[in-house]
């Protein structure tokens, strides 16, 4: 159905794509793999006609294809699922579905009663209950996602892609997805499936091709590949070698963070733990359970209406971002590029935001004590970057995180908060990140760690608490430690075990 | 991924950086060349003075006006405060200098008080900066309107024309004020941390919060400092000018705009300085006056601002994104 | 596509919170008027109100689509002067060119209004400062060309302003008809629903194949041509061109649109929340004229009204 041939994209300072070969045939879901930063999404958006690629050749059923734009590739019948959903909020769900293709009527307005009616027909196609009139920006986001899945069964659709479609759903909606996937594939729909949760791959896919950094990997059909050959292919080289040992903190050490019935609507329901010095605890569950939120209530970003926090010992309750900082604790949020860095500014000012008071003299801002700070962090976290005074946009993201491991770091000696901390990271990066980590761990700094990524969670934490809807569902230590454990609680399969 | 020396090389990314750093200082002096060259008179001390010297009201302004933009603010009200601040002058009716300094602390906390509101309508009720200050300015208009009942009266100290036009030992008096202004808000902005602050603030509101620093506080300060600047324009100006009206500075809001887009201030926050600023005000002065050297209508200032304004953004916009 | 006799779903009437305030206000107004002022509620006021309402209506309409497409237009005022010129010192040499003229001034105003439109997309600065700048140059252009008020056209043409058709005056009724049109368009056009697709989202819009460029040169176009015809308006009111006339409207304009509910920064809103936002403007100025309350404080009574309608509708958009 699809064959791209030595496809190479270009952004400024970055091959995003080198060479690669791609192939997927009607009637399959064919998994493409690999970890944030590979090439996925450029590979996807090259396909759609998003991306004009420097080089190589793509062939669309049958026909060698140069789109001009997505509307090209979409009218040819590519039909891509982006993982931020392409919807109008402001527009009913009809009117999402029939973007473009409306039907009119005699006189060429649109015809909404037909539009509806057709909505509802393409929406039962789908076994799903969605009302064709409400407007997008009332449902729910795994209601949005059967709306752009209906959006890929208006006119003929040969090829479906879909960019992370369960990131952002709870388990039983993601069964009910794989349902209506595999129901398009047996109408020989080619569907192209990316997602970095193994489970799934080997439920629904049928072959799976693999890509890390920019490069084909391989491409094999599922059923001859086992678990850890796929993470080896990912990941490229053997998990043993990817995590520092896991080391339990000391017996007698204190909780150096304490929390108590936290509350933060809409997201955070009920949550208490403590967390130990020189502890690494981990804190899983799907997307949109509450984690960051939980991070955010404890750091005072987002306001609490219930809980008791302590800090050291400290009563923590009235909490502000300053108050956090003061306090020894250090947040380094999930988006790194939205909530972190501050990319018109050079990396000593990024490294010293937190602490700007200790750089004040009575004479203004010392540049020159800022200049030396910044130098420090550059060498003890081995930052590749020609010195303080550049810029940190054109950075890798590793380096990038380094640089906010150098700001929290700095500031916060008690309790840091590590959301996502390998995100859009590549894997030499990873390693190293780890290894910071498990060094502040030893120096006495109690971390919590929030992750996607269960591989990172279960290779880094030996206690573990998993979030579903707010509220924390289970704790799991030690040799519980497992992605499987872990996501039965993480889902609702985790409830029904325990009722 | 990690391949950075694949960089395309074209001539127009090796260019843009340059054009960024040195665009303001070889815009200002090829207009010097070419006002000589039209005028050799241009370049003599009187002569400069005078520009000097109508440029500083709208200098002051645009200092002000930076510290907004900085913070992915804009002030529309500042001319309006100008104007309402020269009515408010007025309002007392003194004849002796002595009262000049009263005056100004009025003045000053009047100016204050509608930057604190801009400030708070723009953080606290989330209403856009854009709105904010225009309804700002509608509601100074009528009721310095209202007060004035269109006609200002009243009368100013005799001092003030020495402030607005006269010269202290061969310098102007105004151009001395604006001196001291830029080298307070310079040192404000460059090299105290609360100026690392409002870079922060402006670069990115979310990770300002995240980091500690109270970004709705830090943009607050920086409508105070906008207004007050345009309250002590405002006190310049009618001096400059020499009578009250009710229009006092008008079309100042847009000449400062301008000003600080021409000077590199990006209107996406936590871009440019106060050099640039201040060199935005120079250039447009100086257009200004060249249109009138060269014996143009008055009115093609307009055209010409228009021009600039489109073509300085563009060209910004374009070595933004290379 | 599908056999659709099973049933016939219509479209179901919503009814969006920021109108309601809108009718809300409306009814104060109005109820006022009638309580306080005895020539407020007579046939004669409210038809006097449509006719003198007809400008500020155009240059709303024309705002509101721009807004809608996620920009905003300072040249509003601008291209309303520069067309009464255009239009008056023309006709006033050739008399015999005054039908011509009409279009050739609708015309222009489009003609400005494309401009705006393909510098704002092809340098990527943002519109406030592109509509700014071009408002500054045909400022320019204008007052070079008078400072007084110019020109004249043939009496025949106050008819546009003046005339009445069963009682109800011509200005106001063309007005209605281009919402009415625009309202149509928007609803009923898929043209008119990418509108709202561009304002919304606009990167969602490009993959969704949509030609955002092209959408967004029709709103500037759109939005030009009803400013021109504000300039006619005005024209057939006065008899002259004015290079004034429309220093006041590019801001007015903007304040029916908040009204209205329109979120600055696109997507979102519905096109007769703008009418009614221009009808209950331009009733509150008509009743505080009666009641002899000052320019100077209705002016006051503007800007509340702008800051009260943003904090209410509390601005989820993204900032100007």
């Amino acid at each position: 159905m699809i064959r791209l041939e030595g496809i190479t994209k270009v952004f400024p300072g970055v091959k995003s794509l080198d060479g690669v070969d791609f192939e997927a045939k009607s009637g399959e879901i064919h998994a493409l793999l690999g970890e944030n930063g590979a090439g996925k999404s450029t590979l996807i958006k090259t396909l759609a006609g998003a991306y004009i690629p420097e080089e190589g050749s793509i062939r669309f059923d049958g026909q060698d294809r140069r789109w001009a734009s997505p509307k090209e590739a979409k009218d040819a019948g590519i039909h891509i699922i982006y993982q931020e959903l392409m919807l109008f909020p402001e527009l009913t769900v009809a009117e999402n579905i029939f973007i473009g293709e409306a039907p009119k009527t005699r006189y060429g307005f649109i015809d909404y009663p037909t539009m509806f009616a057709c909505a509802q027909e393409t929406l039962d196609r789908l076994g799903h209950h969605l009302d064709p009139q409400a407007l997008v920006k009332d449902l729910s986001v795994a209601d949005q996602q059967m709306v752009e899945i209906a959006k890929a069964l208006v006119g003929e659709t040969k090829l479906l892609v879909l960019d992370e479609p369960t990131a952002v759903i709870s388990g039983r909606e993601a069964e009910l997805l794989f349902e209506r996937v595999k129901r398009l594939r047996d109408e020989g729909v080619c569907i192209i499936y990316i997602s970095h949760r193994l489970e799934e791959i080997f439920e629904i896919a049928d072959r799976v091709t693999v890509l890390k950094d920019g490069k084909l990997v391989g491409k094999r059909p599922i059923a001859e590949l086992d678990r850890d050959q796929l993470v080896a292919m990912m990941v490229g080289r053997e998990l043993e070698d990817i995590f520092p040992r896991k080391q339990e903190p000391h017996a007698d050490a204190a909780p150096v963070l304490t929390v108590r019935d936290l509350r933060a609507p809409p997201k955070v329901k009920d949550v208490s733990f403590d967390l130990y010095a020189g502890e690494i605890l981990g804190l899983a569950g799907l997307v949109g359970a509450g984690r960051s939120e939980v991070a955010h209530a404890i750091f005072g970003s987002m306001p609490r209406t219930d809980g008791a926090v302590t800090l050291g010992g400290e009563a923590f309750n009235s909490p502000t971002p300053r108050g956090a900082i003061d306090r020894g604790l250090g947040f380094l949020t999930e988006d790194r590029k939205g909530e972190g860095l501050m990319m018109l500014l050079d990396m000593a000012a990024n490294v010293t935001a937190p602490v700007l008071p200790e750089f004040t003299t009575t004479s203004g801002l010392d540049r020159s004590a800022e200049i030396l700070a910044a130098e420090d962090e550059i060498k003890r976290f081995r930052i590749a970057i020609p010195g303080p005074r550049y810029g940190v946009e054109k950075l890798s993201g590793g380096n990038q995180q380094k640089i906010l491991f150098g700001r929290w770091t700095r500031a916060c000696r008690r309790v840091l908060i590590l959301d996502e901390p390998t995100r859009g990271v590549d894997v030499g990066a990873k390693v190293e990140i780890y290894e910071i980590i498990r060094k502040l761990a030893d120096e006495g700094v109690g971390i919590l760690v929030i992750s996607s990524e269960l591989p990172e969670i279960v290779g880094l934490c030996s206690r573990v608490l998993v979030m579903r809807e707010g509220v924390i569902t289970g704790e799991v230590t030690d040799e519980n430690v497992t992605e499987e454990t872990i996501m039965s609680y993480a889902t609702a399969a985790g409830e029904d075990r325990a009722a | 991924m990690t391949d950075l020396s694949i960089k395309p090389a074209s001539t127009e990314a090796q260019l843009l950086p340059l054009f960024k750093r040195f665009a303001v200082p070889v815009a200002l002096i090829a207009l010097v060349a070419i006002a000589t060259t039209i005028q050799p008179s241009f370049l003599a001390p009187n002569n400069i003075q005078d520009i000097l010297t109508q440029a500083a009201p709208l200098a002051l302004v645009v200092l002000g006006q930076a510290f907004v933009i900085l913070v992915r603010g804009l002030d529309l009200s500042v001319a309006s405060l100008m104007a309402t601040v020269a009515v408010l002058a007025t309002a007392f009716d003194a004849t002796s200098n002595a009262m000049i300094p009263a005056i100004f602390v009025v003045a000053i906390a009047f100016s204050a008080l509608v930057g604190l509101v801009n400030g708070l309508l723009i953080t606290k009720r989330n209403v856009s900066p854009f709105l904010a200050t225009l309804a700002m300015m509608i509601v100074l208009q009528g009721v310095r309107f209202y007060y004035t009942q269109g006609a200002p009266s009243g009368s100013l100290p005799e001092g003030f024309r020495f402030l607005g036009a006269g010269r202290i030992a061969g310098f102007p008096v105004n151009i001395l004020a604006f001196l001291a202004c830029f080298a307070v808000l310079a040192w404000l902005l460059h090299k105290s941390s609360f100026g690392r602050k409002i870079y922060i603030t402006g670069g990115n509101p979310v990770s300002a919060d995240l980091v500690g620093i109270r970004s709705d506080r830090v943009t607050i300060i920086c409508y105070v400092i906008c207004s007050v600047m345009a309250g002590i324009a405002g006190l310049f100006l009618v001096g400059f000018v020499g009578t009250v009206d009710n229009w006092v500075g008008r079309g100042y809001e847009l000449d400062a705009i301008v000003a600080c887009v021409i000077g590199g201030i990006a209107l996406t926050g936590g871009k440019g300085s106060l050099w640039g600023a201040a060199a935005g005000a120079l250039i447009l002065v100086l257009v200004f006056n060249i249109v009138i050297i060269l014996g143009l209508p008055v009115q093609a200032q307009l055209i010409i601002k228009g021009i600039i304004i489109i073509f300085a953004a563009a060209l910004f916009a374009r070595a933004q994104r290379a | 596509m599908a056999d659709t006799t099973v049933t016939t779903p219509r479209r179901r009437f919503r009814l969006d919170p920021s109108l309601i305030i809108v009718i809300a206000l409306l009814a104060v107004v109005v109820g006022a008027g009638f309580v306080l002022s005895d020539r407020f509620g007579t046939t004669r006021n409210f038809t006097n109100v449509l006719e003198q309402m007809a400008a500020l209506g155009f240059a709303s309409l024309g705002q509101a689509l721009v807004v809608i497409v996620g920009g905003i237009d300072l040249s509003i005022g601008a291209v309303v002067t520069a067309s009464t010129v255009l239009m008056a010192s023309v006709v006033e040499i050739h008399p015999a060119l005054m039908i011509p003229m009409i279009f050739v001034t609708l015309l222009f105003g489009a003609a400005i209004g494309f401009l705006n439109g393909f510098i704002t997309i092809r340098t990527g600065v943002h519109p406030l400062i592109v509509t700014l700048g071009t408002a500054s140059i045909l400022n320019g252009v204008v007052l070079i060309f008078t400072l007084q008020p110019t020109g004249s056209v043939p009496f025949w043409f106050e008819e546009f302003a003046y005339g009445r058709i069963a009682g109800l005056p011509i200005s106001g009724l063309v007005m209605l008809a281009c919402f009415g049109l625009v309202w149509v368009f928007l609803r009923y056009t898929e043209t008119g629903r990418a509108f709202y697709a561009v304002g919304g989202s606009p990167e969602a819009a490009r993959l969704t194949g949509i030609r955002s460029d092209r959408i967004i040169l029709m709103a500037y176009s759109a939005s030009g041509f009803f400013a021109a015809m504000a300039g006619a308006y005005f024209v057939s009111r006065t008899g002259v061109g004015d290079p004034r006339v429309g220093d006041p409207i590019t801001l007015a304009s903007i304040t029916p649109v908040i009204l209205g509910g329109l979120l600055l920064g696109g997507g979102k809103g519905n096109i007769f929340g703008v009418l009614l936002g221009v009808f209950l403007i331009s009733l509150l100025s008509n009743l505080l004229n009666y009641m002899n309350v000052s320019t100077f404080i209705q002016w006051v009574i503007q800007g509340l009204i702008i800051i009260i309608a943003v904090s209410i509708y509390v601005n989820k958009g993204k900032k100007l």
